[in-house]
């Protein structure tokens, strides 16, 4: 119960509480104050109107006294009518009161009254008013009624404040339980996903509230988790199965040579073809590393203005040899003219270079790679085309991933690091990769790299050909 | 022969070194901490430093920064564990003539370590000569005796780069740093195919053989007189 008292579930219910209730004792603070202020006014009308009717004519000014005082059955009124020398003329009033001006107004005094022949002090509401021979008038009401209307209204108040505090108080604390209940499930839900069950999920209730949306978006966040861990725990595999491949191999042969060589040229040989192995493992390994480095880095102090058709032609002359040799032309094109990129012109060149290299690799001989710049508005483009096989629609999302390799290619040398690398450069700069088909019907890899117009970093390079 | 200095923690690294390098006939001697490593450097006259990049006590780099503060210049080698460009050029920059990346190749070492040694001849020379084989700086005009070569930009820097290494060995990487200007390693017979291109060109009209293939490392060029 006491921790029940620290959730802000309760902190609130008691809040809401406190808030409802300073709002009923305002309310009934003002309904109190408006009773008060009404039968007062009521009585000074009334006061008032007397006033005005007893001096209306002075020749009748005692009788029409005497009738008010006559319709008098409870000793509430009094009333008085006083010589110009002060003297008492008539009515239940022994002298002029003090400090009353006969200005016609009401005012409230105290002064001594003879009731039922006992002369007591009594607060009145009196006015008095002077006639025109000089008398002077005055009419009072005995106070007591509106203390009396005014106590029954406050005592009402008080009698109707205890059920409000109680009703509040119960709203307050039933919000807070159900409020409570949902966190407790909430919480129990995270705890079993703390405790390593990724696949659970934190109840919805269906009420479309905040609560159902915080919870909707936990549970998606939860689901992302649940595939990032799937997929870093399947790389993983793929690492671990591409790295065993190339040293059972190694082993095996190491251990076959160590008895069966039966010359020092063939074990030079032997331990050649080692190399050969264990360099193209340990070449997976730094790939692996270099995308992780480039994923984890926040490179962009490196960044400069990077000239993209450059890095292109320059990517092109590198591999315009080897495709050569399979007899296929590299064509750059560009269109001028283009934006300077910011990015890191190494890592950018290298992404070209793993394009071109898997374009090469994929295009049979006679083929055409193609390299291309251009802008569309304010993205420019960089392509690569070739007159392979392409990439199924359907495999085009999991081209990117670390280790994946469309089952075509998995005959043909490579690590499937090439992609991820690209991906985790294109990544870094906030570009965005895309495949397409090849209008030669191969594949068409763009890198859509978001740039702001500006005119005067527009440059016209010169002329490139490959 | 030189006289080396290895600063390396790793006792295994150090051994694969060192044996290596005493093969090749140097003079080596191993510190494996940055504080002993440093005195070392300071007290002995070598002719080429190879200091690990993080080292128990004191950083490689820390280490270096003192020698070149202190007004010396031998040069020095860094190896690191990593890879990222970023170190490589903050380990250039802080007075390192190279830098080399583990895990790598004994002759890549030893390759580097000699380029270091033997800093390019004819620095300020015009004209670069290789046996028959010629090269004018200034129009950028190569020949192989009479004959006039035709070479694309490209294959006249990495002739030049090589010429001016002759029978030292130059390993791919060292290539691909130096003639391409990039730093990661690129796939494996990019470099080769370039060579070989070049290398055709060399001996188009049936000369001797120029560059040679070093078998699992790299290239040499070697005077044909």
């Amino acid at each position: 119960m006491i921790e029940a008292l620290r959730t802000t579930a309760f902190r609130w219910a008691l809040g809401i509480a406190l808030w409802s209730i300073s709002l009923s004792l305002l309310l009934l603070a003002f309904v109190y104050w408006q009773t008060g202020t009404f039968v007062q006014a009521e009585l000074a009308h009334r006061l008032r109107h007397e006033l005005r009717y007893v001096a209306a004519e002075p020749g009748a000014a005692v009788s029409r006294l005497e009738i008010w005082l006559g319709e008098d059955l409870h000793n509430v009124r009094f009333a008085g009518l006083f010589g110009p020398d002060g003297a008492k003329l008539i009515g239940n009033l022994d002298a002029l009161p003090l400090g009353l001006s006969p200005d016609g107004e009401v005012h409230r005094i105290g002064t001594p009254v003879m009731i039922a022949g006992r002369r007591l002090r009594e607060e009145l509401w009196m006015a008095a008013s002077r006639l025109a021979d000089g008398r002077t008038l005055v009419v009072a009401h005995d106070t007591d009624e509106i203390d009396r209307a005014n106590a029954t209204v406050l005592r009402a108040l008080i009698l109707a404040l205890g059920p409000v505090l109680v009703l509040s108080g119960l709203g307050g604390f039933l919000l807070a339980a159900r409020a409570r209940r949902r966190v407790k499930a909430t919480q129990e839900a995270i705890a079993q996903v703390r405790r390593g069950d990724l696949n659970q999920r934190l109840p919805v209730r269906g009420a479309d509230d905040e609560f159902d949306r915080l919870a909707q978006d936990v549970n998606g966040m939860l689901a992302e988790i649940a595939r990032l861990m799937e997929e870093v725990r399947s790389v993983g595999d793929a690492i671990a199965h591409d790295l065993r491949t190339p040293l059972t191999r190694l082993r095996a042969r190491l251990e076959r040579s160590r008895t069966g060589a039966h010359s020092l040229a063939e074990l030079e040989e032997v331990i050649d073809q080692s190399l050969v192995w264990l360099d193209q493992t340990l070449s997976i390994i730094t790939a692996i590393l270099r995308i992780g480095e480039i994923q984890h880095k926040h490179r962009c102090a490196a960044f400069s203005r990077v000239d993209v058709a450059q890095v292109l032609a320059e990517a092109a002359e590198l591999y315009e040899p080897i495709a050569e040799d399979k007899s296929i032309r590299i064509c750059v094109e560009v269109t001028h003219p283009l934006p300077f990129l910011t990015g890191d012109r190494d890592l950018l060149f290298e992404a070209v270079t793993n394009l071109i290299d898997n374009a090469v690799k994929f295009t049979p001989a006679c083929g055409l790679v193609r390299l291309e710049v251009s802008r569309r508005g304010a993205i420019c483009i960089l392509a690569v085309e070739d007159t392979g096989p392409g990439i199924p629609p359907a495999e085009r999302d999991q081209v990117f991933r670390r280790f994946y390799r469309a089952e075509p290619a998995r005959h043909t040398v490579g690590n499937g690091l090439g992609l991820g690398l690209i991906a985790a450069i294109v990544e870094l700069h906030g570009f965005q990769a895309v495949i397409t088909d090849a209008p030669g019907g191969g594949c068409r890899f763009e890198i859509l790299c978001p740039t702001t117009i500006d005119r005067g970093a527009l440059h016209t390079a010169a002329v490139i050909s490959a | 022969m030189a006289r080396l200095l290895l600063i390396e923690d790793d006792a295994e690294t150090a051994e694969e070194v060192l044996g290596d390098l005493r093969n090749r006939g140097h003079v080596v001697h191993w510190e494996a901490s940055g504080p002993t490593g440093r005195t070392a450097a300071v007290g002995g006259a070598w002719d080429a430093l190879i200091i690990d990049r993080m080292l128990p006590g004191c950083d490689g780099l820390t280490v270096l920064q003192a020698l070149r503060g202190a007004g010396d210049q031998t040069p020095a080698l860094l190896l690191s564990a990593l890879t990222d460009v970023d170190e490589r050029i903050r380990g250039l920059r802080m007075g390192g003539d190279d830098y080399l990346t583990k895990p790598f190749a004994l002759g890549e070492l030893a390759a580097r370590i000699e380029a270091l040694l033997r800093r390019p001849v004819d620095a300020d020379a015009t004209i670069l000569r290789v046996g028959t084989l010629e090269i004018d700086l200034i129009t950028g005009i190569g020949h192989r005796g009479q004959r006039t070569l035709d070479l694309l930009p490209r294959e006249l820097k990495l002739l030049i780069y090589l010429m001016r290494r002759p029978g030292q060995v130059v390993t791919r990487a060292m290539l691909f740093e130096e003639v391409w200007n990039y730093s990661f390693v690129p796939k494996s017979n990019l470099i080769d195919v370039h060579v070989g291109r070049l290398r055709r060109k060399l001996e188009a009209a049936g000369e001797r053989s120029l560059i040679h293939s070093v078998r699992g490392l790299g290239f040499t060029l070697i005077s044909d007189d």
